[in-house]
């Protein structure tokens, strides 16, 4: 019996090649992109939470209260590790790191040979670390190697890029010594696993904490400077942990000044939360990702899987019609209702099978295509045999919706209607389900395309909206060594094609996580009075450079070693209600000294496009001038290595790098670059599946109806008259779907754009766009099967007896 | 006896009117009989195959198969009754388009308890008996209308049935086709003992069987 099943599902898959095709086409291209946004989504839940202790374990933030706002910060100060250690026993285990941070090191290798290199993310982290995150080692004492003064320990990709290939002589790597910035010797005590994508606990390289403590030793001891340390907390007792944060902020005082005590309150995060939650942002390398985003996705997943399935069902059951005969004799011959039910649900589970395997193929090549594409942030998805829930949760998800009801519907048939392919006023009902359906997926499509229309624009506005300072051809090197900068300037110069360089901290827009942070008050205001300010390091001709505009004073004179000129921008103005006129002369202190406003800038966005424009102190200050702004006329190979060149020769310390800075500020739109990505291909997903969808629906009437059709033209009807008496009831139907479309659109983008500071408004044209696209592809479509049937011979089709 | 109808009644129901499709048909079927229905177009031919075969239901009346009384029987029981003991034979031949001639004769004996062996041999002895071994691989589109008729009656004959019902079956074959599958009827009535009962138009045809039962407007009259 089921070899008959099968050759009879496989003839019949064989001679409709064409609707075969289409119908395993449409949802393995639904079950990929449903798996693909699972696993994504599935990943981006699974931060932090392979560590053993993961629900026992919370970050301190730090809410810190100014005058006229709230910071959240997930850093804390340095000594507060070791303070909550001593005093408040009922913490299991405290653990603290500092960084991750960009470092240069130098070893020797065997041959003598000095090698340099650089780490984008060490983490100085003390010896119970590894005791709180899980860490595979591969070698060394995981109790002792950061309980060494000047242990480091090494990743398997340090090692593999940096020593050695092969993986079997870890120990001999075991002693050796680097050189931090060439010059503080660090044994190395441990090699371990890379960290895996799934965590925000982002390394290549682990130091010793005591080593950076004896190296920092301001920082380390200072219980008011936020920098870039990070303090975690174990506790098995779920009880203690409630009253602990309280606990904590009334023992703060014992170490905090008066004036930080009444600002600062702590708070305890969960580690697993950390991933999902945007308040206290990210650290360097890492992201956040709202838990709401994720959602959304997981729900985007399940629609798409819903419209291919959907259309799976459309086009299965149209093409009944055409086994109606078979459905007949197999019951005039003694087919049971329940051998023909199992009969088609084999069989198009058999179809759907056939699909889940292709749909695995392709979502492994989507996996690599999103892995590479989304690289910034170190997606590292892959389909593993952990994932085989999710597939086969899919799987009969499909199989129980898309191969059960058609093969209800066919089983159904009455026998002698069935051979005669007649069928009684009662399908009708079944028609009217499958124009739901119909409805539902146009609803979807015109979601995604009305969504996408709108993030479109709002990716326009991010990629060419004024920013307020010129960003084209624009080339960033680092500036090691300060006092060799007129060297490299000098130098740079003399090429024809580059026409301008400044030095500074960085451009004026954050990128890579170039900005410096401070508080500002006026001088003579009491410290509490401080707001949190961008500073900025710009040489003379930064304003220059850039295209940033003076509204009142005088530029920055001159390079100087300290600084006593401040330039602002319009916000820290607005701060004190001074017009620029008045804020020129007016003294402010920030945390690194004191100096006078001497030019106040027209704002311009400091920050990407998703976050407000923030108060801005320009100076000239040797300290953190460290970046070189390169401008050229054109950007070619030649030029590039003209670059690197000049860079080598003007500098000895310091690895070469560069960056465009366009390119930079296009990086900080990699979430958003994301979801544009995902809507624009979802809509396209989706207008392909509606429109299969609705084929196959046309197939289905016009089969059914053919002799209708026949008698029109017979008496007279037109092909015009007859495609569009077919494809009117369809028009309503893409209507009616973007009549109940367009709120639900308009309501969730609105949201969406909410969510940053400067953003396109919705207009109506956005939506009739959406809704134009879909109608005339439904139109196209429909009028397709219309004009194929209208075309019939009518003699063909009234002879059906 | 082999079925026994008494007073059948079959209705539709349009607009508040019942028309009648049969109306008080008595008849009674002894084992090897070769009984033609006849009358014209619409006089309930097809409809009382149909009702015979257990196909279609009927409003009123008793119909007793073997002794079963069909009326009563539940569906299950009914496909088990009639995937026994009834072949059909039909105008069209109707046959599996996507399976070959071995296969379509095959077909009826999947429905049941044989081992694929005994289907074999099955099969094998009645592609021999009808002279089609020769065309066992082939589709019923690569066959003639005459072929197809013959491969439909050795699929209704696959399972041994006591009583075979065939509407029309000369139909669509031309007339020495049809006096060929006249002929083959007339000797599996003979030979093997299988009660026909066939629709048909044709005097001709009717003359092979033993008894004519004359419709019209779905009653029955005298011829």
């Amino acid at each position: 019996m089921l070899t008959n099943y099968i050759k009879i599902a496989w003839r019949n898959l064989i001679k409709n090649k064409m609707s075969t095709t289409i119908n395993i086409l449409g949802l393995s291209i639904g079950i990929s992109a449903c798996i693909v946004i699972l696993l994504f989504v599935n990943y981006e839940l699974t931060f932090d939470k392979y560590h053993i202790k993961s629900d026992q374990t919370y970050r301190v933030v730090q809410h810190t209260k100014m005058p006229d706002q709230t910071l959240y910060w997930n850093t804390t100060a340095y000594p507060l590790a070791q303070a909550l250690r001593e005093d408040i026993p009922e913490i299991d285990i405290v653990t603290q790191i500092a960084g991750p941070m960009r470092r240069h090191f130098e070893y020797k290798n065997e041959t003598g040979k000095s090698i340099k290199f650089e780490v984008p993310y060490v983490v100085f982290a003390d010896a119970h670390y590894s005791n709180v995150f899980n860490i595979q080692w591969l070698a060394g004492n995981p109790d002792e190697a950061l309980a060494v003064e000047n242990g480091v320990v090494l990743t398997k990709s340090l090692v593999e890029k940096h020593f050695s290939k092969t993986s079997n002589n870890y120990d001999t790597i075991l002693g050796k010594t680097l050189f931090l910035n060439s010059k503080d010797p660090l044994t190395v005590t441990g090699i371990i696993e890379n960290a895996p994508g799934n965590t925000t606990q982002k390394y290549t390289m682990l130091i010793a904490y005591s080593f950076f403590k004896k190296h920092n030793p301001y920082p380390s001891e200072n219980w008011s400077g936020n920098y870039q340390g990070t303090t975690f907390i174990t506790t098995k007792n779920k009880e203690i942990k409630t009253g602990l944060a309280s606990k904590i902020n009334t023992w703060k005082k014992k170490y905090l000044k008066p004036e930080d005590d009444k600002r600062i309150t702590y708070a305890l995060q969960p580690v697993s939360e950390i991933h999902t939650e945007t308040l206290y942002g990210s650290s360097p390398g890492g992201y956040t990702i709202p838990l709401k985003t994720l959602y959304i996705a997981g729900v985007i997943a399940l629609f798409i899987l819903g419209i291919a399935i959907i259309n799976f069902i459309n086009l299965v059951t149209a093409q009944s019609i055409a086994r109606s005969k078979e459905v007949g004799i197999r019951k005039v011959l003694g087919s049971r209702p329940l051998d023909l039910i199992y009969q088609f649900v084999f069989e198009n589970s058999l179809l759907i099978i056939i699909t889940i395997l292709i749909s695995l193929g392709i979502t492994m090549v989507l996996l690599q295509l999103l892995n590479d594409k989304l690289s910034v942030i170190d997606l590292q998805l892959a389909l593993q045999w952990d994932h085989i829930g999710i597939v086969i949760a899919i799987g009969i998800l499909t199989i129980v919706s898309a191969a059960i009801y058609p093969a209800l519907i066919l089983a159904s048939f009455k026998p002698i209607q069935a051979l005669k392919n007649q069928f009684s006023i009662k399908n009708r009902t079944g028609l009217s389900l499958r124009k739901s359906l119909i409805l539902f997926q146009f609803i979807v499509v015109q979601l995604f395309v009305v969504a996408a229309i709108i993030v479109s624009q709002q990716m326009q506005l991010f990629s060419n909206g004024d920013v307020g300072f010129s960003k084209e051809a624009i080339i960033i090197t680092e500036a090691p060594e300060f006092s060799k900068l007129d060297i490299y300037k000098e130098a740079l110069y003399q090429d024809a094609s580059i026409t301008d360089v400044a030095f500074g901290s960085g451009p004026p827009m954050a990128v890579n996580g170039l900005q410096l942070g401070t508080n500002y008050r006026l001088s003579g205001t009491p410290v509490e009075t401080a707001m949190e300010s961008e500073m900025k390091i710009a040489g003379p001709n930064y304003l220059d450079f850039y295209g940033l505009e003076l509204i009142a004073g005088r530029n920055i004179s001159e390079n100087k070693e300290a600084f006593d000129e401040f330039i602002v921008n319009e916000k820290v103005i607005q701060a004190y209600g001074w017009t620029p006129q008045e804020a020129i002369g007016k003294k402010i202190t920030i945390n690194e000294g004191e100096a006078s406003i001497i030019g106040v800038v027209k704002n311009f966005h400091n920050n990407s496009l998703q976050h407000e424009i923030t108060p801005c102190i320009l100076m000239n200050w040797a300290y953190f001038k460290n970046n070189a702004f390169i401008k050229t006329t054109d950007i070619n190979a030649t030029t590039l290595g003209l670059i690197e060149d000049t860079w080598k020769q003007s500098f000895t310390r310091g690895i070469y790098r560069y960056h465009f800075l366009d390119e930079a500020i296009a990086r900080e739109y990699a979430i958003e670059r994301l979801i544009f990505n995902g809507f624009t291909t979802f809509s396209i997903l989706a207008i392909c599946i509606g429109c299969l969808g609705l084929m196959g629906l046309m197939s289905f009437i016009t089969a059914r109806r053919t002799k209708e059709i026949g008698i029109r033209k017979v008496l007279g009807a037109t092909l015009f008259q007859n495609v569009t008496f077919f494809s009117k009831e369809f028009i309503g139907v893409v209507l009616i779907a973007f009549i109940i479309a367009a709120p639900i659109v308009y309501y969730a983008m609105n949201s969406w754009l909410e969510s940053f500071t400067y953003s396109i408004t919705m207009t109506p044209w956005m939506f009739i766009i959406g809704g134009l696209l879909t109608l005339v592809l439904a139109i196209i479509t429909c009028s397709f099967q219309s004009i194929k049937a209208s075309l019939a011979n009518p003699i063909k089709s009234l002879q059906t007896e | 006896m082999l079925l026994e109808l008494s007073e059948i009644f079959k209705w539709v129901t349009t607009g508040g009117n019942r028309t009648y499709l049969l109306k008080g048909i008595n008849i009674e079927v002894q084992e090897g009989e070769f009984i033609s229905l006849m009358g014209p177009s619409g006089s309930g031919k097809s409809t009382l195959l149909n009702v015979i075969g257990m196909l279609d239901h009927f409003d009123e009346g008793v119909y007793h198969f073997l002794d079963e009384p069909v009326q009563n029987l539940k569906e299950k029981h009914r496909i088990e009754l009639y995937k026994k003991y009834i072949g059909f034979v039909f105008q069209s031949y109707h046959l599996m388009d996507d399976l070959t001639v071995y296969e379509n004769i095959e077909m009826p004996l999947l429905y049941q308890k044989y081992s694929s062996s005994e289907r074999k041999a099955l099969v094998a002895d009645m592609l021999d008996r009808f002279n089609i071994v020769g065309k066992k691989n082939l589709f019923p589109t690569q066959l003639s209308g005459g072929q197809q008729q013959l491969v439909g009656i050795a699929r209704a004959l696959i399972s041994k049935p006591k009583l075979i019902l065939a509407d029309e079956p000369t139909g669509n074959l031309n007339s020495k086709q049809s006096e060929e599958i006249m002929q083959l009827f007339k000797k599996l009535n003979e030979e093997d003992g299988v009660t026909i009962i066939q629709a048909t138009h044709s005097e001709a045809n009717a003359s092979y069987g033993s008894r004519t039962i004359h419709l019209l407007d779905g009653r029955m009259v005298k011829g």
